[in-house]
């Protein structure tokens, strides 16, 4: 129970800073970075091609706190996944809110 | 001519193989959905029960996502390759067709999810 408490403050703890960070993201400087997303999440219905198949996820609408989680859980290789990992390493703070911000925007 | 039929025959297997493993029943995941997992609260009380507004941002909205998607997120989570300190807990919990039900019922349900390019 004390462990649980534990990982959960520090996950509060951990998800404060992006929250900050989302707060200051720019839908509008977000169209200068989109290229490098666009090759896998801007074609309808594409799949990884190895080693599983599967859709890559759809961006638009979705929380602006929880895609700057993710892209900066891939930066820091807590999440686990090779191209993913290389994009979001040549991220800054500030180019990682943009994009959470632009994608939660919907257009 | 004999090489032909078991080529083809193996071409078939592999489909229908393809189609019988991908098959969730999203009735039994709305279901599922609201149901503890273990001793784990349910989808439902962070994701919201259709999955489409979670209670606080750091939840991604289920609903609209596609089902391979979330069976490859519940599954990763499960085997502890992505790792979240409640998510691990909650997959642990789930069957294979647990997932499979799960991921039929939040694709098939609406929010403001979408492709976006």
């Amino acid at each position: 129970m004390t462990i649980r408490l534990l990982l959960l403050a520090a996950s509060l703890t951990l998800a404060a800073p992006a929250f900050a960070q989302q707060a200051a993201g720019d839908p509008k400087e977000a169209h200068k970075k989109i290229a490098m997303c666009e090759g896998c999440h801007g074609i309808p219905g594409y799949k990884t091609a190895y080693p599983l198949v599967y859709h890559v996820p759809k961006l638009g609408g979705q929380s602006a706190v929880y895609l700057s989680n993710a892209l900066n859980a891939y930066k820091s290789g807590q999440r686990i996944h090779p191209s993913m990992r290389g994009i979001a390493a040549s991220l800054t703070d500030k180019d990682i809110a943009d994009l959470a911000a632009y994608y939660a925007a919907g257009h | 001519m004999r090489r032909i039929f078991v080529v083809t025959c193996s071409l078939l297997a592999l489909v229908v193989s393809a189609a019988l493993e991908a098959k969730g029943n999203a009735e039994k995941g709305k279901t599922r959905a609201v149901t503890k997992a273990g001793n784990q609260e349910p989808c439902a009380s962070c994701h919201g029960a259709d999955g489409a507004k979670p209670v606080a941002p750091e939840n991604p909205i289920l609903a609209g996502q596609y089902s391979d998607y979330i069976v490859k997120a519940l599954s990763d989570y499960k085997s502890g390759k992505r790792k979240s300190a409640v998510m691990n807990g909650v997959a642990a919990e789930l069957s294979k067709q647990d997932i499979e039900d799960l991921a039929a019922w939040f694709s098939s349900q609406k929010s403001n999810l979408h492709f976006q390019r």
